[in-house]
This record gives structure tokens, sequence and C-alpha cells, in this order.
């Protein structure tokens, strides 16, 4: 038991720089995130970005990790609705704690 | 059992080197909803994220809602073969973009069983294209416009109430 708490805390104090597990190895559960923005992964808040086509992507930067997928229409096709110009990007996605750990940008 | 015996040991080989077998080749995603209601596979794997559509084996996205803001039945709108709307359709058309206000539409032609395929795809765009050009009027963005004939119907075309239900023109809203 006493093993198992000071384990934690160890992985606590190396947590803010490797944004690795505080319990230890990392398994095949890659559902959640496990660093300084811990949380379930389903509460990831998105932005859009416009591709060279003019295509929608949601966007999202958790402060480490950054995440992009297609925005599909119902039939599955591309959804390429104009809200910005190509390589520009609408909404704020930059919810993680970026500043935090030095994110130039 | 033989099956995922076999399965399972494929998922140890794919372990590589630089995973140092913590997850033994094993990536178990979860969910994320977009805002439009569509499932995304999403994977947290230390200092990497990953994220991909989940769509169906045919290429379908695998959504919660819809965003479909508004089905005009073609028989209120349309003269049979007609692509042609009338001044009190366009009317109401322009009514409802004004109101709805989204970032832009796309608009989704469809007929019946009945007449050929490639003649309904014909129409059933050429009626899409009836409505947005209304709707660009109204000054309303229009992202696509497409005409899928009979081949996605909404209704059973074995009975009258469900080929008219397939006579229809789809509005979808992007917010």
């Amino acid at each position: 038991m006493n093993i198992l708490k000071i384990t934690a805390l160890v992985g606590l104090a190396f947590g803010l720089a490797a944004c690795e597990s505080a319990t230890g190895a990392l398994g095949p559960d890659k559902t959640v995130d496990r660093g300084i923005d811990a949380k379930h992964l389903s509460q990831l808040e998105a932005g859009i970005w416009v591709d060279p086509n003019g295509c929608d992507h949601w966007i999202i930067d958790d402060g480490v990790e950054g995440y992009l997928s297609a925005r599909l229409d119902k039939y599955g096709k591309p959804v390429c609705s104009g809200i910005a110009p190509p390589t520009q990007t609408a909404g704020d996605f930059k919810k993680g704690s970026t500043n935090l750990i030095g994110d130039p940008i | 059992m033989v099956a995922a015996v076999a399965l399972q040991g494929t998922a140890v080989d794919a372990q590589t080197k630089s995973q140092q077998g913590k997850d033994k080749g094993q990536y178990i995603p979860t969910i994320w909803v977009d805002p439009d209601g569509c499932e995304h596979w999403v994977m947290d794997d230390g200092v990497e994220g990953y994220m991909t559509p989940h769509t169906n084996r045919q290429g379908i996205p695998v959504c919660r809602r819809g965003n479909v803001c508004g089905v005009m039945q073609s028989d209120q709108f349309f003269a049979t073969n007609s692509a042609h709307i009338s001044k009190h359709g366009q009317q109401r058309l322009n009514e409802f973009f004004r109101k709805t206000a989204a970032t832009s539409y796309i608009i989704t032609g469809h007929t019946d069983s009945r007449a050929s395929d490639a003649y309904n795809m014909r129409l059933s765009l050429n009626r899409a294209n009836s409505v947005a050009k209304v709707a660009q009027r109204s000054g309303a963005r229009i992202a696509d416009v497409r005409g899928y004939g009979e081949r996605q119907p909404a209704a059973s075309n074995g009975s009258a109430s469900g080929m008219a239900k397939n006579r229809r023109v789809e509005i979808i809203c992007i917010r």
C-alpha cells in the first residue's frame, strides 16, 4: 500500500513533464487524458479548421495533445461550409493548459 | 472461439519495440461527439492524440442526431416532372432561410422510384438547384447542391404515402 502511494507521488511529480499516467504503465485504454488536463476524452471542445480545399475539420488543441478529424454530412461527404477562408480557423479550440507547458502557439 | 484466439495472437504480434510492451499493441478508443452530433474515434496515447470519424463500413458517419433542418415535400412545391417553384413557394422558402440564418446549407433532391434512375437523378438535381437559387437570392450561403434521385429513400416505395414522403428536397443546416 505504501509503495503504491509513493509510486503515485513520484508519478505525479513527473506527470507535468511527461503528461503520462500517474498510476504507472500505460495500458491499451486510450480513452482518458491522464495528464495536467485530465479528463475523459468525450469532453473535448472543438473549433473548425478549413483545409486548402475549403472543407471543414474539427480541430482541438488540448494542451499537449492535438486532434483533427473530418466534418462529414449525413451522406459521408465533406462539409465545406465557407465559415472561414482556406487554412483559417474559426471558434475557440485552444482549451488546454497550453501556456503552462510553454507551447509557443 | 478459434477466431478470437487467433485475433489475440495478432494483437500481441502487433506490439512494436517503440511501444515498450505497455499496451501490447492494442489501442482502445473512446467516442467524441462533435457539435453536429456525429461520433469520432478518439485516443490519448500519453503525449499524442488521435482522432478519426466514426463511420460505418459504407462510409456513412454514425450520428446521434441529424442536421436536416427542413424537408420540402415536393408535392407542395413542384408540379409533376417539373423543377419550377411557384411565387408562393419561393416566398415560403425565403422566409425559411431568413429565419434559420445558418452558416450555410446543403440542398439534396430526392424522388420516388417511378421512372428511370437516370431521369430521377436529373429531376432531383434540377429541383435541388431551384431551391438553392431561391436560397442564394435570399442571401443564404450554399455549401453544396446534390440530386440523389431514388437512391436514398426516406420511406418504402411500396405505398402511395411512402412514395409521397420520398418526393422531397432536404435542407441540411450547417451551423
